[in-house]
């Protein structure tokens, strides 16, 4: 006998009863105004979840409603009927099993994270054409001049023959991407160059002025047509995307958490915006030895650069942008 | 049977006036250890069926914080099935791959966009709205929700351009059409609810919102212009975050974290006395619901559950939800007239039969 209360499903008051299962096949409800029957097969029975009231709909309508879900389980099983879902509630009542299966959800978002985002947004990035790499780039150079950059005063002839051999270096490259070369002066950035997607790679006055000869600069270059090449921006915000979806698939609801944990793919994307570095570095590297250009250039700028910014940002390399400078060049000649 | 037209759930004005008042207190049962082991076991099943189970685990979800919520001994019961709200996730996605196969073929129909959500958003709104009333249940006895297609545009579009019009003055008002369409249209067994709040109270706690909100902006300018950290003179601005930290001084940087702790009581603040003003203005019957969620309350909670969230790396998500139910449901009552009358269910209403009509609907979890 397992007490509980029966609804007739007329209204809204119900009747204090109790279940029996017989051997006959047939369940019965018995309460003080109340007595109903019906087959087992006739009989819906609610899914376990926790403890939650348990629910038998019978044919008419009514509900019985009982929190013994114990007395209900163990009834069920020796009626030989087959609760429904009754493995998932043996998963989540376990702490053995609930652990492992914490352990299996790390893993595998971290594994999703790692290699299953990356080459999905490098999928849906084959997808799209190049005028969205053009559109994300729109309008970032004419804000960075107005925030941090000069106009470059590099003699013409020195720029004239940069953009000259920069021109050689994308005329031949045919991968959808309008290359333009811009030079600027910064003293807040240094010496340094950066890639829009948009194509147009940018060069500060700090870095020419830095290189001892031009083949240097020409090994930065072709480090950025690397990044615009390879649609790093796009792949980057698709990732970031991916990430966010991820967050909000495993916590869905509640909103200003999920709004806060939104922030995390900057975090994570932080290693795969390296990923990213070390792809241009192979790209330029391969564009060095085909163009016979001698290597040793990309070391000697790079390690140049490293060395002009200093040691004292080495605590924050854990999210840095960029792998160690040691990893990506070999600085024997260092200056 | 002597039903009234304002007493449609069948007990008599006389009594309603005359019985004493019983208070019946709202109760969340449920706990985070026993939700975080529901939690991650679904967690698991949706990955590993790559997000199909997922339907599944809602419906689990849902379950445990219907089941859970007790009103005078008995909980709630969530009655959607899993394959409808699979068809609806399926039907939705399907209609928003169409949707950009179109627009790539004929980018013209771009244009068609807007007015198209304005006429589909209210249907929606009706559909989903619907959909959630009527899966849910109480001693056996369905909710419904007989709101239309009319009310719902005038509610949330039409008032939408009103309250743009008249540049966010009117916001208030625009709420509490959207509540009182949303909760005053709903119905327990046969009984509609009533929405009782008057706009008044909107606007009083938005209005006020408004003006904490800028006076709490207003410090906190205050305080970067008064430390250097935003100086017109670019010159002068902070490059790095110890720069930054450096110009802002302890004191500056005491007073942005009390900014801060002020901005989530804020964010309390319009929560709380949303709730109040939408939950309390409901009347059912012989039953009035009363809702006494607490400014600071609410915003610790959710700091907490913030830090929690952050300091587990999310693992802390389960309790994070089941504080924030107790808290709700223990400021929640129904003010009842001698006790929990009796109502009656529907005419159309059969037992189950209702639910295996609603394949078509979506399950949308619509803000108001």
């Amino acid at each position: 006998m397992i007490a509980g209360r029966y609804f007739d499903g007329t209204s809204s008051k119900g009747a204090a009863a109790s279940l029996a299962l017989g051997a006959d096949g047939i369940a019965r409800v018995h309460g003080l105004h109340h007595k109903v029957e019906a087959p087992f097969g006739e009989i819906e029975i609610s899914e376990r979840v926790g403890n939650i009231a348990r629910r038998l709909a019978f044919p008419g309508g009514g509900v019985f409603e009982s929190t013994e879900n114990d007395a209900i389980d163990e009834a069920l099983a020796h009626n030989r009927i087959k609760a429904r879902a009754g493995w998932v509630h043996r998963l989540e009542s376990r702490w053995r099993l609930v652990l492992g299966a914490l352990v299996a959800v790390a893993l595998l978002s971290f594994a999703f994270v790692q290699w299953g985002v990356p080459a999905l947004a490098n999928q849906v990035a084959r997808m799209l054409p190049t005028e969205v790499d053009r559109r994300i780039g729109m309008g970032t150079l004419e804000t960075f001049d107005r925030l941090m950059f000069e106009p470059s005063r590099l003699p013409a002839g020195k720029r004239a023959s940069l953009e000259r051999r920069f021109r050689e270096m994308t005329g031949s490259l045919d991968d959808g991407h309008v290359y333009r070369l811009e030079f600027r002066r910064s003293e807040a950035i240094g010496p340094n160059a950066f890639a829009l997607p948009s194509g147009i790679v940018v060069v500060t006055d700090e870095l020419v002025d830095m290189s001892k000869v031009d083949d240097e600069v020409i090994a930065v270059l072709a480090h950025e047509i690397g990044h615009v090449r390879g649609r790093h921006a796009l792949r980057q915000m698709l990732q970031a995307a991916g990430v966010s979806a991820l967050a909000v698939a495993l916590l869905g609801d509640l909103s200003s958490i999920s709004g806060i944990l939104s922030a995390a793919p900057a975090l994570l994307t932080a290693k795969q915006s390296r990923d990213f570095e070390r792809e241009a570095d192979t790209f330029a590297k391969q564009w060095l030895r085909d163009h016979d250009v001698a290597e040793s250039n990309f070391d000697a700028i790079l390690c140049r650069m490293s060395g002009e910014k200093g040691r004292s940002n080495e605590a924050v390399d854990f999210f840095a942008s960029h792998p160690a400078t040691a990893e990506r060049a070999r600085c024997t000649d260092v200056n | 049977m002597n039903a009234s037209p304002e007493f449609a759930s069948g007990f008599s004005p006389s009594t309603a006036e005359t019985a004493p008042r019983v208070n019946l207190p709202f109760e969340f049962r449920g706990s985070g250890a026993e939700y975080f082991r529901i939690w991650i076991v679904n967690l698991l099943l949706t990955i590993v069926t790559l997000g199909i189970y997922s339907a599944w685990a809602k419906v689990r979800r849902m379950r445990y914080f219907y089941g859970n919520t007790i009103l005078d001994g008995h909980g709630f019961e969530y009655h959607a099935k899993p394959i409808q709200i699979l068809k609806g996730r399926l039907i939705i996605f399907a209609a928003y791959v169409v949707f950009l196969i179109v627009i790539r073929a004929v980018p013209m129909l771009a244009i068609l966009a807007l007015p198209l959500a304005i006429v589909g958003v209210p249907w929606i709104i009706v559909k989903a709205r619907t959909f959630q009333m009527r899966v849910t249940s109480y001693r056996n006895l369905r909710f419904n929700f007989h709101g239309d297609y009319g009310g719902a545009m005038s509610a949330f579009v039409g008032w939408y351009f009103v309250t743009a019009i008249t540049l966010g003055i009117l916001f208030p008002l625009w709420l509490h059409k959207r509540v009182s369409y949303t909760l005053g249209h709903g119905a327990y067994g046969k009984t509609q609810f009533r929405f009782v709040t008057p706009s008044g109270r909107f606007f009083a706690f938005c209005y006020a919102t408004a003006a904490m909100s800028a006076l709490a902006y207003a410090l906190f300018f205050y305080v970067l212009f008064k430390s250097g950290a935003l100086n017109p003179d670019p010159e002068a601005v902070p490059a790095t975050p110890l720069d930054l930290a450096r110009t802002l001084g302890v004191t500056g940087f005491a007073m942005l974290l009390a900014i801060a702790a002020a901005g989530m009581g804020i964010w309390g603040y319009y929560q709380s006395r949303f709730a109040n003003a939408s939950f309390g203005g409901l009347e059912i019957g012989n039953a009035r619901v009363v809702s006494n969620q607490q400014a600071g309350a609410l915003a610790w909670i959710e700091i907490t559950n913030l830090l929690g969230m952050v300091c587990t790396l999310g693992l802390f998500y389960p309790w994070a939800k089941v504080r924030k139910a107790r808290y709700m449901l223990q400021q929640t009552s129904l003010d009842t007239a001698g006790g929990l009358a009796e109502f009656q269910a529907a005419q159309n209403e059969a037992g189950e039969a209702l639910g295996e009509e609603l394949g078509e609907f979506f399950d949308v979890d619509f803000g108001i």
